[in-house]
């Protein structure tokens, strides 16, 4: 070789006069450009992209590097859709907020939608195919899942099952039909924990088929809850919410509520008059209420108190016909919820009905029950799980985990390794609502498109894809699947329906036409059983719903509603109750049923039914992740083969002594104290007109005014109002500001020391009496004070006030001296004792994926920083950069806060108070209105308006 | 006892020493004279050094861990955000107090008994002064930047807040520290030069000389000497009420009840005299003991000491009792439930051992026996320690515990981190204090001589 080749030019290629070489291996230089090639390819790409990649040549309509962008989508919970907006920038989802066009968001979202966005980058979720505790691949699950269906199709399916939770997107019911043509034999079997089994059952009874009855609580203007909880967790939170709220406006009608329950719920909560009761009073007084209504029942043994209650309360909702409404809850046998359906046909009351959404006929314990006898006798040769995590949430008793095991083959798809994972023989990861496409339909059938917003993080598929791969088609993307689904129905011009529906966030007329709903029969009534001595109640955990979100940090910390307790929960009991079984506060105890028992404290409420014991489902679960395992007790597995939510149980003492960690240790106030958290009856409003709360407006304050630095009149003077009437305590709040402001997660360890970050609390005090405890629900975040106690005693001027009357908090000029929280009165400063949001996270929270759900608009606080509620000043701040653009003034509503965006009922009003058109000046005004410790001169921004009550005069008379 | 002093002639000296030389034999033997002061002698001192160290060791650990791992292994929780760190500091910085009052305050009232005991007195509030400047940087999340509470020139042109007690507070203590080095050592040349003069080895006679600053006991050394001296004592004392009045202002110049009390600046003032003597009690006691000089601590210190910390004691009952008052006669929720749960709340045991110790132990004092009974003196002044020490967490703890809203009221429970700073402060104080005990005189020779000549003179 010459010295010459290695010149610069030359080095494109040989010299055409060069004769031609004898076909060979590669020479020096291609094996250096091959490798060179090669190591450019590998340092360049960590994986091939699966569709062609083409980058920007033009920016894409509507995207600007670093603007946040919304894309419609819909969240499920139990199966039933949300809509929600879910907020990306640069191409990472942040936060979830409501749909407005979406009839079950109404542009408001709940605790769990908002916490979605964590399960998104969650570093526990599944990432990849395993078989067994060996990683394996899709290409590996598809060989083996596809030679076993071949023999299966032989068969016409027969052994083939299929389990999932409730469906009703239409790809997916589309799907799942298509694979019962192709295996007719095949069984699909479904079972959600939290299900309407009793309600399907009452409605067979009262009309001979399982209708859905939807209540419309916007109209109603007399609600008895029979151990129902409307305003509780679930997909119909939201608009029932605002339900609630509309139908209590001060000035036009103003619903009163009942509710007799025998543990607190949220309904309980709210009600204008509640009655503790057992599961099988509460029947009791339902049969009472419907024999006053013209039923042949009555003759009931209620005590004279639930006597006194029940004849106020029928008489209100006969007075109230047609605006009147009886819903029965879950823990109420068919024959109430038939009874409760007479009730509203004689009261014509405001309801809708539907043919059920879902499409499986079975009830769902029905269902699970057969999975389970099949699996035993041995007829399940393949076991199909989709979704569902039935060895968790089925009652114990039908012994699924091991019968699941019996299976002939077995494959998990789930987001999480969690109990059923371990179950099954193959575990294959399901994408998460924000990485694929889909469809959802909400409770009154109104459907939505899912659309992604990031590509997948991980080799996970959607559940319709999961379907699809189930008919022999592994290739199909969720997209087309999708669309197929909705060729029909667009009318021709799909690209546009499509557009369309991603645009509005639901599908124009999508909603299922109600069905004119069948006069109720009055149902026979089973001669009651012997009312056990303990009655064991189970609801939905407000904050981890039915388990399924025990992985989930924000919510395992997001404080549960009346009782605060955050990563576990105790079992309530009946200061009765305790006192005859000798139980004090945080007393561990035994619980037993049919010879299963569960180890778990107990709470001492007032106001919890003698003779019931109440707890959530939920927790306790044992493989569910680093924030997940072990946390809480698992009171389902009490539950019998019937599975239901109201049980006998036995108590005994068992060692131990320490409840969940709570963040509000007192709740009742008393005397004077009161005046923190106002309660107003609706008969005495008119005369609060020349007293109100708050006469006067601004009190004398030793503290120093803040330095005006802008004299400008037209600066806005931004201003919360809190209406405690209407918050409803559903925690939906919280969880946004976390959500939004980066609010790191402490962990058990550190709550139980006292130390927490939420900027936003809501303080549950009880403002009854020791024997009528009347909870009271005050979202608390930092008061922005005109005079702010926090901003004279920082040595360093981190805390000081901005121009537009915020109280600012200066993160990198802080130094942690803590003065600011010793000295506000609020308490609303949080404090970084440790680096909790990265070098010193809780479990795995610390991850690197969890980065990418951070707000790039908020700083992520270190170690040793104050931190505090802001009134999402990124938000402000981005609203006057597009004022100052479009050379104009900020518009009254076009700062949200996160809490404002999430609150169902609309309790949280923010804006300007120098702009009239915000409204917040006039709010101000109100006769209720208030300032959290007015009297001490802080002069708060953020105000309330006092709770109002509407009680039954009645009931009020006698004395209660 | 064989040191009693002439009552009736007022004098502050035991009879056996009768002349200057007296004074500086029996002050400078244990720093110099190997003969009599073998190491028999100093087995006591090296069994307390044996106690010290590890003490100092775990302190200084503690700090570490702090600063590395943050404050959050303290105690410490949302509510009651301010803990231990803080307690310790009003504490010791209290501490600190008596020894200035005693060389400053009552050299300027012409009380000569001061003599035996201000030397020690103001070395014991140099160490705890210092002592008390770290917690307040370790109590900080962020200890790094503590410096941002001085004025330095920066870019950001940032100053700091000057209507913060904190800063207040920085400056308080940065020149009360700087301040107490220089008086201390201002009184300490003669008798470094007395010692250089006594000095048998090369190497001990150059170092004292080196801080002897050439003092060579000329008229008009001395008279600039005193000149000076007496000019600093005036300054001191505004100084010292300065100092704990501020501390003091860190709790009142706030709205939270049970701080926001105008009576917090004196009450802090006497409440850190009462410390400080009690604790002057204790290691005038230890100094007196080991050092064999019982004739220039005589019982009668004692008793004029018994004197000060009972009236001490009933000024803190006193100021217990407005505070008291002045919570129910407000008429405001926050001050009554705070009131209530002083007494009722979590911590009443650790409330009434706080009463115990400041307001009822002293009171035995009254009694000349007491005061004449050096155990019952000890014992009366580790409880008004322990009190003390109580007074300064509880501020903190129920007002923290127990304020406006009921829904953030919380409990605090100390770590054991807490705990091991707190006990390795002692350590530390304890440790210093040895080696000023062997290294330089713990009772001033030249105002000794001085009251000496004023006693002997015919």
């Amino acid at each position: 070789m010459s010295g010459k080749r290695f010149t610069l030019f030359e080095a494109k290629g040989r010299s055409a006069s060069a004769p031609e070489l004898p076909p060979r291996g590669l020479d020096r230089r291609e094996a250096l450009a091959m490798l060179s090639a090669g190591m450019a390819t590998a340092l360049s790409a960590c994986g091939k992209p699966r569709e062609q990649i083409v980058p920007y040549v033009e920016q894409p309509e509507g995207l600007t590097p670093g603007l946040p962008q919304r894309y419609a989508t819909a969240l499920t919970l139990g199966g039933y859709g949300r809509g929600v907006m879910a907020i990306a920038v640069d191409g990472r989802p942040i936060k979830i907020e409501g749909s407005p066009n979406h009839p079950y968001s109404l542009g408001s979202t709940d605790a769990f939608a908002e916490a979605e966005i964590l399960s998104l980058y969650d570093p526990a979720r599944a990432q990849a195919v395993f078989k067994g505790e060996e990683p394996s691949s899709w290409t590996a699950l598809q060989t083996a899942l596809l030679s076993r269906l071949e023999r299966l199709k032989g068969r016409q399916g027969a052994g083939f099952t299929l389990l999932t939770g409730r469906i009703v997107s239409p790809t997916e019911l589309r799907l799942i039909a298509a694979l019962k043509m192709a295996y007719p034999a095949m069984a699909w079997r479904r079972y959600e924990p939290v299900n309407d089994d009793n309600a399907r059952a009452g409605a067979r009874l009262a009309f001979g088929r399982p209708l859905t009855v939807l209540p419309k609580l916007g109209q109603a203007q007399a609600v008895l809850c029979l151990d129902a909880d409307p305003l509780g967790s679930g997909p119909e939170q939201i608009v029932n919410g605002r339900g609630f709220a509309e139908a209590r406006k001060a000035g036009g009608g103003f619903a009163r509520w009942y509710a007799a329950e025998p543990g607190w719920s949220l309904t309980g909560a709210n009600a204008d008059h509640r009655l503790a009761l057992t599961p099988a009073q509460v029947g009791a007084l339902a049969r009472h209420v419907a024999g006053k209504l013209g039923a042949p029942t009555g003759g009931e043994t209620l005590p004279v108190q639930a006597a006194r209650f029940a004849d106020a309360c029928a008489a209100d909702l006969i007075a109230h016909t047609g605006h009147a409404l009886v819903l029965a809850g879950e823990s109420q046998s068919p024959d109430i919820h038939a009874l409760a359906h007479w009730m509203n046909s004689r009261l014509q009351a405001p309801v809708s009905a539907l043919e059920p959404l879902d499409l499986n006929p079975d009830d769902h314990l029905a269902s699970i029950a057969a999975l389970a006898a099949d699996l035993k006798t041995g007829r399940v040769d393949t076991l199909i799980v989709l979704g569902a995590n039935p060895a968790y949430d089925a009652p114990l008793a039908l012994g699924l985990p091991d019968a699941m095991r019996k299976a002939g083959f077995s494959v998990h798809f789930t987001a999480y390794d969690n109990e059923t994972s371990a179950a099954c023989q193959w575990r294959a990861p399901l994408s998460h609502a924000l990485e694929g496409w889909g469809d959802a339909r909400a409770l009154d059938g109104t459907a939505s498109l899912v659309q992604p917003l990031i590509r997948p993080l991980y080799g996970t598929k959607t559940v319709s894809e999961c379907v699809a791969l189930l008919a022999g088609d592994a290739a199909a993307a969720s997209h087309d699947i999708t669309r197929q689904t909705w060729t029909d129905k667009a009318g021709g011009d799909l690209d546009g329906f499509w557009k369309r529906a991603l645009t509005d966030g639901v599908i124009a007329s999508s909603a299922q036409a109600a069905t004119p709903l069948p006069p109720a029969r009055l149902p026979q009534m089973a001669q009651a059983a012997p009312p056990p001595s303990l009655t064991l109640c189970l609801s939905p955990d407000p904050s981890l719903y039915d388990g399924r979100y025990a992985e989930n940090a924000w919510l395992q910390e997001c404080p549960k509603p009346i009782t605060s307790e955050v990563w576990g929960a105790a079992v309530a009991i009946s200061p009765e109750d305790a006192v005859r079984l000798g139980l004090k506060d945080a007393d561990h105890v035994r619980l037993s049923a049919e010879g299963r028992s569960v180890i778990a404290p107990v709470r001492v409420t007032p106001g919890q039914a003698q003779g019931a014991l109440s707890a959530f489902l939920g927790g306790g679960r044992t493989r569910a992740g680093p924030i997940g395992t072990g946390v809480g007790q698992d009171f389902g597995k009490l539950r019998g083969v019937g599975g239901s939510r109201a049980l006998a149980v036995t108590v005994e003492h068992a060692p131990g002594h320490g409840g969940a960690p709570a963040f509000q240790s007192t709740r009742l106030l008393e005397g004077d104290a009161r005046k923190l958290s106002p309660t107003i009856d609706l008969a005495t409003l008119a005369g609060l007109k020349s007293h109100p709360l708050d006469p006067v407006k601004t009190p004398p304050s030793m503290l120093p005014a803040a330095p005006v630095l802008a004299t400008d009149a037209r600066e806005p003077a931004w201003g919360m109002v809190i209406d405690a009437a209407v918050c409803i305590g559903c925690n939906a709040c919280v969880v946004s500001c976390q959500a939004e402001n980066n609010v790191p997660v402490v962990g058990p360890e550190e709550i139980a020391r006292g130390r927490d970050m939420h900027w936003l609390r809501i303080d549950a005090y009880d403002v009854g009496d020791p024997h009528d405890p009347r909870p009271a629900f005050q979202p608390v975040p930092c008061m922005q004070c005109e005079h702010a106690p926090c901003e004279p005693v920082c040595p360093v001027e981190a805390s000081s006030h901005d121009h537009e009357g915020l109280n600012a908090q200066v993160y990198n000029r802080c130094i942690g001296t803590r003065f600011c929280e010793s000295n506000c009165p609020y308490k609303v400063r949080r404090f970084n004792f440790y680096g909790y949001a990265e070098e010193q996270a809780y479990a795995n929270l610390g991850a690197e994926s969890l980065k990418a759900q951070k707000n790039p608009e908020v700083t992520v606080r270190d170690r040793g920083v104050m931190e505090k509620c802001t009134y999402c000043v990124q938000r402000i701040s981005a609203a006057r950069k597009l004022a100052e653009k479009e050379d104009r003034e900020i518009g009254p509503h076009e700062v949200v806060t996160a809490c404002q965006s999430s609150c169902p009922t609309q309790a949280i009003r923010f804006g300007d108070l120098n702009d009239p058109a915000s409204g917040l000046a006039g709010l101000r005004e109100d006769p209720r209105h208030y300032a959290l410790l007015g009297e001490l001169g802080t002069r708060p921004r953020t105000t309330y308006l006092a709770r109002l009550r509407n009680p039954n005069p009645a009931l009020s008379e006698a004395g209660e | 006892m064989s040191a009693a002093p002439n009552p009736e002639a007022g004098g502050w000296i035991a009879p056996d020493i009768d002349s200057c030389e007296a004074v500086n034999r029996l002050i400078a033997a244990p720093l110099l004279d190997r003969q009599g002061w073998g190491r028999q002698q100093w087995r006591g001192w090296w069994m307390l050094m044996g106690i010290a160290i590890p003490l100092t060791g775990v302190f200084f650990l503690g700090v570490y861990m702090i600063l590395t791992k943050g404050i959050g292994l303290l105690g410490n929780n949302t509510t009651i955000v301010w803990g231990f760190p803080i307690a310790n500091y009003v504490w010791w910085i209290g501490i600190g107090n008596a020894g200035t009052l005693i060389s400053a305050l009552l050299l300027l009232t012409r009380q000569t008994w001061r003599a035996a005991i201000n030397s020690f007195a103001e070395a014991m509030t140099l160490f705890s002064v210092a002592i008390a400047g770290i917690f307040p940087i370790i109590h900080l999340g962020r200890p790094m930047f503590f410096y941002w509470l001085a004025p330095y020139p920066n870019p950001m042109t940032l100053w700091p807040q000057w209507r913060s007690a904190l800063v207040w507070d920085f400056w308080a203590i940065a020149s009360y520290l700087i301040f107490s080095i220089v008086f201390w050592y201002t009184g300490l040349i003669p008798d470094l030069a007395t010692l250089r003069d006594r000095a048998t080895k090369p190497f001990t006679r150059k170092l004292y000389g080196v801080f002897a600053l050439g003092f060579r006991n000329s008229a008009r050394q001395w008279a600039i000497h005193q000149s000076f001296y007496k000019t600093m004592a005036c300054l001191a004392v505004p100084l010292v009420c300065s100092v704990h009045s501020i501390v003091g202002m860190d709790f009142a110049a706030s709205v939270m009840p049970g701080w926001q009390e105008s009576i917090f600046p004196p009450y802090f003032v006497v409440g850190a005299m009462f410390s400080g003597f009690a604790m002057v009690v204790i290691l005038a006691a230890l100094i007196r003991k080991a050092l064999h000089f019982q004739s220039l601590i005589t019982d009668r210190h004692f008793d004029v000491i018994g004197k000060i910390i009972v009236a001490s004691a009933c000024i803190m009952g006193v100021s217990y009792a407005t505070e008291w008052f002045t919570a129910w006669y407000s008429g405001e929720r926050a001050q009554h439930t705070y009131l209530a749960y002083v007494f009722t709340g979590t911590y009443a045991p650790f409330y009434a051992i706080m009463l115990f110790g400041n307001v009822i132990a002293p009171q035995v004092l009254w009694f000349k026996r007491a005061r004449a009974s050096l155990p019952t003196m000890v014992m009366v002044a580790v409880l008004v320690l322990i009190g003390m020490w109580f007074e300064r967490i509880l501020i903190i703890w129920n007002t923290l515990g127990h304020d406006y809203l009921p829904a953030l009221w919380r409990a605090f429970w100390p770590t054991i981190w807490d705990y091991l700073v707190l006990v390795g402060s002692l350590g530390v104080f304890l440790l210093a204090f040895l080696l000023f005990v062997r290294l330089l005189p713990s009772v001033s020779m030249f105002e000794m001589r001085e009251l000496a000549l004023r006693e002997r003179r015919p």
